[in-house]
């Protein structure tokens, strides 16, 4: 047995183990995406990455322990790495929460997006989950799609449309989407924008906003790019 | 089998050369990079039929020969051109002022964006990671299709590009 | 390399313990005066040419490019009109000195050696017929010393004098440029394999202490102590054990492998055997790339000859050990300088992967693996040859040794030189390497290739070591050293070399595929005025975590010349992001394009290729005139036009 220090806890655990297992019999839990057990091991997502006491950050999932390891899971410079990895992933991804598979809580990168404060994610997630039916697709002008996750969304789940308190998505692409979703479901502009006036007017890129808004309208109807 | 092949007087197509490969090296997965290079000898580039049946052969997925094909810069999909002028994107030649030959070299034999070979098949404009001649910056070095020609070329400036492009033009002529 | 007469008992199935000492101090089994004198014949033979008669040609990549082959077809033309005996004639390697390429070195019994640079086919017969036959010397870049009979010696200065030679250390670059590489014999009789004949001598743990003693670090990039490597892997309990010959040389801008490899192979190749002993492995690989093709195919023929005079094979030198070589190609990829990446790339796969483990304890096809740079083993053959203490004699407390650099850029003598580690580098650019041209100004010194970073001007004096140049913001790297004078854009050159990063990376971790083409975004809309003082902020914050997150070294470097320049060349940046100016010229969209009337003649080159049609004749002069609202500024103009009359403005 090999004792590891985690966050200031000691906890032992067998030779030859990652710090993957000395973190679950610490309690102290880092977050994991690429990892499958013994199926996969490759350690290219960078998720589970822990500051050792030389300062490296090396990632949980692959490094072996050895005795006396020091390991932290929530410094500055490895919050901020995590961060970054979850902007990094999902600026590459596509966001179309309004009609995935993985909503309703499955969401991981919600979850991470959520957790460390990164934009992008719509509230969109969560009435089909409690068996509500979709506000946009009746034709109401809830702003969901283009609200920020993360409140665990009271409001749409219980039949009421969204009103975007949480502040908006500013990414050009979800815009874009959440626009085409919109059009396809005979919701207006102006319908959109008078309810977005209620929380989002005084906000300083209010009118960058509604430009990024109108435009995003403009491409849905004259059959634009996706 | 491939005592048979030889018997029959038939040009091998990509795939029965991609076949014999296989069988030289055991069909051993660990040896596709082997394989690969022996292909792109022949031809110049690796045809798809040829990667076809050397996934086969391997038994995996063609995404996997495809991940070690595409990822090698020795490797090419497409046919390349009688001649290849490679361009050297090291350092020193960057700072000479390569990359300005790069664009007047594509301009002056009138490569189509998004494509690498002229229309008339005769070149092939690629960049090249480094030769490391960089004495000489900034280097060119053109070489045939089957590989059985190369030569560098130092100091290159757009009026050199010129003429070796004239010389090499005139080479083809001469073997047609 | 033959047996001098029939009581010479060696031979592949019995291989003679002293084979190598006999080539030169032979004959050792029996005592013959007619033997010895045909052994000592044989070596000054080799070394002097016979009756004292020499005109040495280089062939190696850069002197061939420069028209070396040229010339020898122009020696062998006249040397025998003029009475040279023909088999003076030798192709040898390069000796680092590529500013003279292609040279040629005469030397005649009674006169110094002379050394001619830049040598044109046509000057050919003129040199020699002057050396040869008027026994005169002036016209010569430099002689090896003064003898007082040549003609002109006076005016000629000795290698010894010029700074370029002298404040050079040529350990392990010793025979470049001297021996003819593809002779095994050439090799032998200069000293070759006593390297190796002296490590079989002890035992292997033995050799790594003297390579311990030595303090030899590796000479690849990251300076980890090769007898610590060499020893873990030793340690390891499997029967199967590989090292192999890091010989992609990745890095652009630096060729100090490529130049060992074809000038003295076999010193790479004796290294290789010496540390497959060391750790108890059967196999090496030499892992080329095919970019180098020169470099595989002098490497290949060291290999097969080593084998054909049992100094690779089975009971090598009759001492029990079994080692053999294969040398492979790889398929072109940066990463493959990486050690796991080059594994991986042996296995046909291409990604690295996380360590630890590290490849001496879990390596190629998961036995414990050896990778060791070409300098390093040639050091390695070096100092065994040599004894540890002609090793420690140079460089620094903590990193002792000479090293080899290639200076290239913006310098007076682009070249190879190895110097102790220690020296500064304003010694290396400066008085070795001849400083920038004349009416330029040094603006920075990058190193270590597109895993480095910039040096600025006013810190060139700090000393070339690991530790040194870690703080100044730089790496050691391979030692590809570019210098930057005030033509170069700093912005440019960070974004050149974060697109090759963008280019090379495998793709297997977030940080690296994603973050530095965020980076190379960045930079581009910097370097074509759309940056933000945003920008900035965005690339010191993705540029920090593509450091500390990234799996492999790759990534985990690749943000250090946009750091560096950052740090050091901060103004430049905000030249182009407030001013929307490029100070050096060199960014294209923040130029301005004019053609000048003086110098065009009106053949509309330039008009034809313009891609937006921006340029077109005006009537009345004749000349062609450039329309700066539909300019696109791509810069075709300026590199297409015969008579260079257009100008760029910053």
């Amino acid at each position: 047995m090999v004792r590891v220090i985690v966050n200031g806890k000691e906890v032992h655990v067998p030779e030859g183990e990652t710090i993957l297992a000395a973190l679950k019999k610490a309690g102290d839990a880092v977050p994991t995406l690429c990892f499958f057990g013994h199926m996969y091991r490759e350690a290219s997502c960078r998720m589970c990455l822990v500051e050792l006491s030389n300062g490296k950050l090396v990632p949980a999932c692959a490094y072996p322990v050895s005795d006396g390891l020091e390991v932290r899971t929530d410094t500055p410079r490895v919050r901020e790495a995590r961060r970054t990895v979850v902007e990094f992933i999902l600026s590459i991804h596509r966001i179309r929460c309004w009609s995935c598979p993985r909503k309703g809580g499955h969401c991981e990168l919600l979850k991470l997006a959520t957790a460390y404060w990164v934009e992008g994610i719509p509230v969109c997630s969560s009435c089909p989950l409690y068996g509500k039916d979709c506000l946009v697709v009746k034709g109401e002008p809830c702003l969901g799609p283009v609200t920020l996750a993360g409140c665990g969304d009271p409001c749409p789940s219980n039949g009421s449309p969204c009103i975007g308190c949480r502040g908006p998505v500013t990414r050009r692409d979800v815009l874009e989407a959440a626009a085409q979703f919109y059009v396809s479901n005979g919701v207006e502009l102006r319908d959109v924008l008078e309810v977005t006036s209620m929380f989002w007017e005084g906000l300083p890129n209010y009118n960058a906003l509604k430009a990024s808004l109108e435009e995003a309208f403009r491409k849905a109807l004259g059959g634009g790019a996706d | 089998m491939a005592q048979l092949l030889k018997l029959v007087p038939k040009e091998a197509t990509p795939g029965t050369l991609a076949h014999d490969v296989a069988v030289k090296y055991g069909r051993e997965r660990r040896h596709l990079i082997r394989m690969l290079q022996e292909i792109q000898s022949t031809y110049g580039y690796l045809p798809q039929e040829a990667l076809r049946v050397i996934a086969n052969e391997l038994k995996v997925p063609l995404t996997e020969v495809l991940t070690v094909a595409t990822f090698y810069h020795q490797f090419r999909l497409e046919k390349p051109g009688e001649f290849i002028v490679m361009l050297c994107m090291g350092t020193a030649c960057h700072l000479r002022g390569n990359a300005a030959n790069y664009e007047f070299l594509r301009t002056y034999l009138g490569i189509k964006p998004g494509k690498s070979t002229t229309d008339d098949g005769v070149f092939s404009v690629e960049k090249a990671r480094c030769f490391g001649c960089c004495s000489l910056a900034p280097v060119v070095m053109v070489v045939s299709r089957d590989g059985s020609y190369r030569r560098l070329y130092g100091g290159v400036t757009p009026a050199k590009l010129r003429r070796i492009v004239a010389e090499h033009r005139a080479k083809l002529a001469k073997k047609r | 390399m033959s047996r001098c007469c029939g009581k010479c008992w060696h031979s592949l199935e019995y291989p003679c313990r002293n084979y190598i000492r006999c080539r030169t101090e032979g004959p050792l089994c029996h005592d013959d005066q007619r033997c010895r004198e045909l052994r000592s014949g044989r070596a000054r033979y080799i070394k002097e040419g016979p009756n004292g008669y020499r005109i040495k040609v280089p062939l190696a990549s850069c002197s061939i490019a420069a028209g070396a082959k040229e010339v020898l077809s122009a020696v062998k033309e006249v040397v025998n009109s003029l009475g040279i005996p023909s088999d003076a004639v030798k192709t040898v390697g390069c000796t680092g000195l590529c500013y003279l390429d292609p040279w040629l070195e005469l030397k005649a019994p009674g006169m110094p050696a002379a050394l001619y640079g830049n040598v044109k086919p046509a000057e050919v017969e003129g040199i020699l017929k002057k050396y040869f036959i008027e026994n005169d010397v002036s016209g010569a870049y430099a002689i090896s010393e003064r003898t007082g009979k040549a003609k002109g010696e006076g005016d000629v200065p000795t290698l010894s004098e010029l700074d370029v030679w002298r404040l050079q250390v040529r350990y392990v670059s010793r025979n470049c440029g001297v021996i003819n590489p593809e002779s095994i014999e050439d090799y032998v009789a200069y000293g070759g394999y006593r390297g190796l004949d002296r490590a079989l001598r002890m035992s292997p743990e033995e050799v790594i202490e003297e390579v311990k003693k030595s303090g030899l670090r590796g000479r690849g990039g990251a300076g980890f102590p090769t007898w610590l490597k060499w020893r873990i892997c030793r340690n390891q309990p499997s029967k199967e054990k590989y090292v192999i010959v890091n010989a992609d040389e990745g890095d652009p801008g630096a060729f100090m492998n490529r130049l060992l490899a074809e000038s003295d192979p076999h010193r790479v190749l004796e290294g290789l055997i010496i540390a497959g002993y060391a750790v108890g492995a059967t196999k090496g690989f030499i892992f080329v790339r095919a970019e180098k093709p020169l470099m595989a195919e002098r490497l290949q023929k060291a290999v097969e000859d080593a084998r054909k005079h049992g100094i690779l094979g089975r009971n090598i030198l009759g001492r029990g050990f079994d080692f053999d070589v294969e040398v492979i190609l790889s398929a072109g990829a940066f990463v493959c300088g990486e050690e796991t990446a080059l594994i991986a790339a042996i296995e046909g796969r291409a990604t690295p992967r996380q360590r630890p483990p590290y490849p001496a304890v879990v390596g190629l096809w998961g036995k414990p693996t050896v990778i060791n740079n070409v300098e390093t083993l040639a050091h390695v053959a070096t100092l065994m040859a040599e004894g540890w203490e002609s090793f420690a004699a140079y460089g620094t407390e903590r990193s002792k040794g000479t090293k080899m650099f290639c200076v290239t850029g913006a310098v007076r003598r682009t070249g190879a030189y190895e110097v102790p580690i220690g020296t500064t580098l304003r010694t290396l650019v400066e008085r070795i390497a001849g400083g920038v041209k004349e009416g330029r100004k040094l603006k920075a010194v990058q190193i270590g290739g597109p895993s480095g970073g910039c040096v600025p001007a006013h810190l060139l004096d700090t000393p070339i070591d690991y530790e040194s140049l870690r703080d100044a913001g730089a790496i050691m790297g391979s030692g590809g050293i570019v210098v930057m004078d005030d033509t170069a854009c700093m912005v440019d050159v960070a974004r050149y070399f974060t697109s090759f990063i963008v280019a090379e990376s495998c793709g297997k971790c977030f940080p690296c595929r994603i973050g530095t083409k965020i980076l190379y975004d960045t930079l581009t809309r910097i370097t074509e005025g759309k940056g933000t003082l945003e920008d900035l902020e965005i690339l010191e914050s993705v540029g920090r975590v593509v450091r500390d997150a990234s799996l492999c070294a790759l990534g985990g470097t690749a943000p250090n010349p946009v750091l560096s320049t950052l740090r050091h060349f901060r103004d430049e940046y905000l030249a182009h992001i407030i001013d929307k100016k490029c100070p050096a010229g060199v960014c294209t969209k923040l130029l301005k394009y004019r053609i000048d009337p003086g110098k065009c003649v009106g053949c509309g080159t330039c008009a034809k290729h313009c891609p937006a049609g921006a340029i077109s004749k005006d009537e009345g002069t004749g000349k062609y005139v450039i329309d700066q609202e539909k300019c696109v500024k791509c810069g075709t103009c300026v590199t297409i036009c015969p008579v260079n009359a257009v100008m760029k403005e910053v």
